[in-house]
């Protein structure tokens, strides 16, 4: 009822506004004309009557004025008004605008594309039904032998007893990661194929577009020879053409139907490195040895809880479950224990720092570019003192004075949020081409509605920041003050250049807390750079060699594949030398292998020492130049038939031999028990996974002659990495390379053909990308804090120009007068200073896990930074002084 | 006619309340009303009846319609809603207690604390 009323009454103001001010005048009209009338009675002549009743009713349009505002007729009026008279003032001084406007789209702009990059990454559900529910399952190891390893892979007996004694979950869905090639139609195909249990589309809740998913008792041995198709893969190779399902397609030599079409949206699973998406799925079938194998942890596990029941709850089961299982079978399982992690956890959990960092940056930024603005804004509310002044004398209120001064600012931030995008749009662009390989999700940043609307909103918002101050100024001009004092220059203004430097100083503690962070990151990539990998990546090009497809299916004809290979590729002209391994520096897809020594009592395999275990050739040690520390490198004579022979790292003979000899000692691989094998030869530590690795890892490398189980049968082996020293420039050596591996198959897929400089630099690439985001960000802090200490400096050399003049009059000499302004401007600086190393001694903490060697409260950092600022400080306030210097005394003077 | 006293804060919309539940009047009728009922000890300013009235018809206190004065001049009537009523007995409620409260505290005598 009362909100009918209101509604009514703002709905006859705004809209019949001729009606309203035709209704107001009438009833004014009436109340003088009613008043004149019963002063004439008392006896005054019409005319007296008529200027009395007008003399006492008082201010008729300020009245009036506050009728329309008592019925909100004004709201939308005047907010019409005060825009236009806004763009008006904006258009009238193009050079204040047009700063205001790129200061503010560069602060909203950054905030922009950060966050529609959180937004794509950590906020945007992932594109599953109901994707809380889904959960990644993970074994954590015992710690004792994988200090700080946090999850670990599956293994196929254990997955087994989880999916079937847990009641949390509505499915579980193991999946393992092979590469197969597709031949039929002209050139082979390398494709990315996924082999999971058959519970995973429907744990998914995900409906193919064409033919069915898998059918139970498809993951039966025998019977896995089908295959579900990406939309990606069906459009580019079968041209999207649906009679595909049903028919036979050509994988390893081997026919597969294709018993179904993906919805291109589906994914899975969800990969950093877009690259990297599945291309096909099909059953995964274990073979009844392979369902027995509890020690050796090979799959992903995926799976939907059901409705109710809580991530606790089912954490509690899995504990339970792996008490069991760790009581029941000791030997492989004691200390293993379960996790489930909510699926977008796992995924993001790695960016999540960086990208938190970026956002507080951003937000850093704009809080700058608002204390910019606001010191903008005073300035000029300083000079339109008098305008306000007179608007408040023909009756403005305090209100609407208010109302108008912020929708200046209002408007200033809608034009910067504006040019804003456009700048963040190009941000994007950059972040995509940068981050893609590194940031899950990255094809999904976009520009989209909730991305739009945070802009808009953070524009209010900054409008409204920068713009409160200034009009409150404004709006409290003091009528008889301003109007007597014109414009400006006089001793009253202090209050303002109090609050300007306030703002100043703190725009340079915001910058120096973002420069510090930045100098973080630089120095930890610069120290990352100066780390030795272990090999020399300079002149190395390296290129993954698949098993030719289904031919060689038994160790001998895999290993004489390779040694054709690798004679081939050495005898070529370009070639200084050549070997192959498994798994490459840097790229932590290798395995992680218990073994047992010889002489040492034996124990269950939940207690045998762990190290990463790598197959190599004769002369890989030479081609990445990982040095021979003590020893023999391996050599052809270590072959099939002969004692077994290792080589071992640095950190692994500290780990196992740490007082004595490891030359001559025996061990034997876990999984590998039919050959004990002798170490040969001690090299240097490489490192294994990134760069950025803070332990060496123990490494065992063993000859690929003496490998005892056929390649391309487990998951994660995808034939080998040649890795070749070339004579001229690595790159131009590679069709020279491809050509002699074709010529020993022509069906061989060739895979990420790189340099290992640019497997090193890709390395660094997250790193790399935070510190030059940062870095960008906080120089543009800098920047802005320079245009801040420099407008000030500027306003109060303009302030103090007679006081100036007075000093120079008296003798003061230009060094003094230098002094005078650049001290101040240091002043400021320093106390921002202070803080700002107050503030980033406390922040900084929250970059430690960003940083690498570098402590985050870094001294030469600090000093280095705050250094840095000073020069900037000075220079920026060394302008203004210098305009002081040139004072002349007679004008400065006379002015006043 | 006594000394007139300046208007409280807040106090004029409960006086142009009371004196329009007494019956439909004008701006100008509602301001010699008071005067009327106050033996002319308050003073309004005219200038600020019709921002008041504006405000109570727009929160819905008040309602307006066009109407013929004595003199046969068109003028704006205002009559009390039902809300406006309400509002009108739990203000006076509250004045009174006010008063009380007040007039409490301003005649406790020394001896009495």
């Amino acid at each position: 009822m009362r909100l009918w009323h209101r509604f009514r009454s703002w709905w006859q103001a705004t809209v019949q506004r001729s009606r309203l001010e035709n209704e107001m005048d009438t009833e004014l009209r009436f109340h003088l004309a009613a008043h004149a009338e019963e002063l004439m009675r008392n006896g005054l002549p019409r005319e007296e009557a008529l200027r009395r009743a007008r003399l006492e009713f008082g201010g008729m349009e300020t009245a009036k004025e506050e009728c329309r505002e008592a019925s909100r007729a004004n709201l939308l009026e005047t907010l019409i008004q005060d825009l236009r008279y806004g763009m008006r003032m904006m258009l009238r001084t193009p050079g204040f605008t047009a700063t205001a406007v790129i200061v503010l789209a560069l602060g909203i702009g950054a905030n922009t594309a950060i966050f529609s990059v959180v937004n794509a990454v950590l906020l945007r559900p992932l594109p599953f039904d109901q994707p809380e529910r889904l959960m990644q399952l993970w074994h954590t190891p015992p710690q004792k032998s994988f200090p700080g390893v946090p999850t670990f892979a599956v293994s196929p007996a254990n997955f087994l007893d989880w999916r079937d004694q847990n009641r949390s979950f509505e499915g579980m869905s193991a999946y393992g990661f092979g590469r197969y090639t597709l031949t039929g139609s002209g050139h082979p195909e390398a494709i990315r194929m996924v082999a999971a249990t058959v519970g995973l589309f429907s744990i998914l809740h995900a409906q193919p577009l064409l033919g069915r998913g898998f059918l139970d008792g498809e993951d039966e041995p025998g019977h896995e020879h089908e295959v579900v198709l990406s939309y990606g893969l069906w459009r580019s190779y079968f041209a999207g053409n649906p009679e595909i399902v049903g028919k036979n397609i050509q994988l390893n030599g081997q026919a597969f139907a294709v018993v179904g079409v993906m919805r291109p949206e589906f994914d899975f699973p969800i990969f950093s490195d877009a690259s990297s998406r599945a291309q096909m799925w099909k059953p995964l079938a274990w073979s009844d040895q392979e369902r027995a194998i509890r020690g050796d942890h090979n799959y992903g596990v995926i799976g939907r809880l059901k409705d109710g029941v809580t991530l606790q709850q089912a954490q509690a089961e899995l504990n339970a479950i792996s008490n069991r299982l760790a009581q029941d079978y000791p030997d492989d399982n004691k200390g293993w224990g379960a996790i489930a992690v909510p699926l977008r956890e796992n995924l993001v959990s790695d960016v999540r720092p960086a990208l938190l960092i970026l956002l507080g940056a951003v937000a850093l930024v704009l809080l700058i570019a608002c204390a910019n603005v606001t010191n903008l804004m005073l300035s000029k509310a300083l000079s339109r003192r008098k305008e306000m002044a007179v608007r408040a004398a023909l009756g403005a209120n305090r209100r609407r004075l208010l109302q108008q001064a912020l929708a200046e600012t209002l408007l200033l931030a809608l034009a910067g949020g504006a040019l804003g995008l456009i700048f963040a749009h190009y941000g994007v662009l950059l972040i995509v081409k940068f981050l893609a390989q590194r940031l899950p999700r990255s094809g999904e940043i976009a520009l989209d509605g909730r991305v739009l609307a945070f802009t808009l909103g953070i524009s209010l918002l900054t409008g409204f920041l920068a713009g409160l101050l200034p009009a409150l100024r404004m709006a409290k001009a003091d009528l008889n003050q301003a109007l007597k004092q014109g414009l400006g220059r006089t001793a009253a203004d202090s209050g303002g250049g109090r609050t300007r430097n306030v703002l100043v100083v703190s725009e340079v503690a915001l910058s120096l807390m973002l420069l510090i962070g930045a100098g973080l990151l630089i120095r930890s990539l610069w120290v990352l750079h100066a780390v030795n990998p272990g090999f020399d990546p300079h002149g190395v090009v390296t290129l993954n060699v698949a098993i030719p497809t289904g031919k060689f299916t038994v160790p001998a004809q895999q290993i004489g594949y390779y040694g054709r290979v690798l004679d081939r590729v050495r005898s070529l002209p370009g070639v200084r030398s050549a070997g192959l391994t498994d798994s490459l520096p840097l790229s932590d897809d290798g395995s992680h292998q218990p073994l047992s020594v010889e002489g040492r009592p034996a124990a269950a395999m939940a207690d045998l020492p762990e190290v990463e275990v790598r197959l190599i050739s004769p002369g890989y040690m030479s081609a990445m130049h990982i040095p021979l520390l003590r020893g023999r490198d391996i050599n052809d004579s270590d072959a099939g038939g002969r004692a077994g022979a290792v080589l071992i790292s640095e950190s692994m003979a500290k780990f196992l031999w740490p007082n004595e000899d490891p030359i001559g000692k025996r061990l034997t691989l876990y999984f590998f028990p039919e050959l004990t094998r002798v170490v040969v030869g001690v090299v240097a530590d490489v490192k294994i996974s990134a760069m950025n690795e803070v332990q060496p890892q123990p490494t065992l490398y063993y000859p690929l002659a003496q490998m005892s189980a056929a390649r391309g049968e487990n998951w994660r082996s995808f034939g080998m990495n040649l890795a070749v020293r070339t004579k001229a420039a690595p790159l131009s050596v590679v069709p020279e390379i491809t050509n002699a591996i074709r010529e020993t198959d022509a069906e061989v897929p060739l895979l990420n053909i790189q340099t290992m400089d640019d497997s090193v630099s890709a390395s660094l690439s997250p790193e790399r990308f935070t510190m030059l985001l940062l870095g960008a960000f906080a120089g543009l802090a800098l920047l802005l804090a320079a245009v801040g200490i420099y407008s000030v400096m500027s306003y109060s050399v303009s302030r103090r120009t007679n006081e100036i003049g007075i000093r120079v009059a008296l003798g003061a000499s230009r060094g003094n007068v230098l002094l005078l302004v650049v001290r101040q401007g240091l002043m400021l600086a320093l106390i921002g200073s202070a803080i700002g190393i107050a503030g980033a001694l406390m922040l900084s903490r929250v970059m430690r896990s960003q940083l690498y060697g570098v402590q985050p409260t870094d001294p030469v950092t600090f000093v280095t930074v705050a250094g840095l600022l000073m020069v900037v400080v000075l220079a920026a306030s060394y302008i203004p002084a210098r305009r002081a210097i040139r004072v002349d005394p007679i004008m400065a003077l006379r002015y006043e | 006619m006594g000394k007139q006293m300046d208007l409280l804060q807040g106090t004029l919309d409960l006086l142009i309340l009371k004196a329009v539940s007494l019956g439909p009047l004008h701006g100008y009728g509602i301001l010699l009303r008071i005067g009327q009922i106050s033996k002319d000890k308050l003073e309004i300013q005219q200038g600020s009846l019709y921002p008041a009235l504006y405000r109570l018809e727009h929160q819905g206190w008040i309602a307006s319609e066009w109407g013929e004065s004595e003199n046969k001049r068109k003028a704006k009537y205002y009559r009390l809603t039902v809300a406006g009523k309400r509002r009108l007995q739990a203000e006076t409620e509250k004045w009174n207690r006010m008063a009380d409260v007040i007039a409490g505290i301003l005649h406790t005598r020394p001896e009495e604390i």
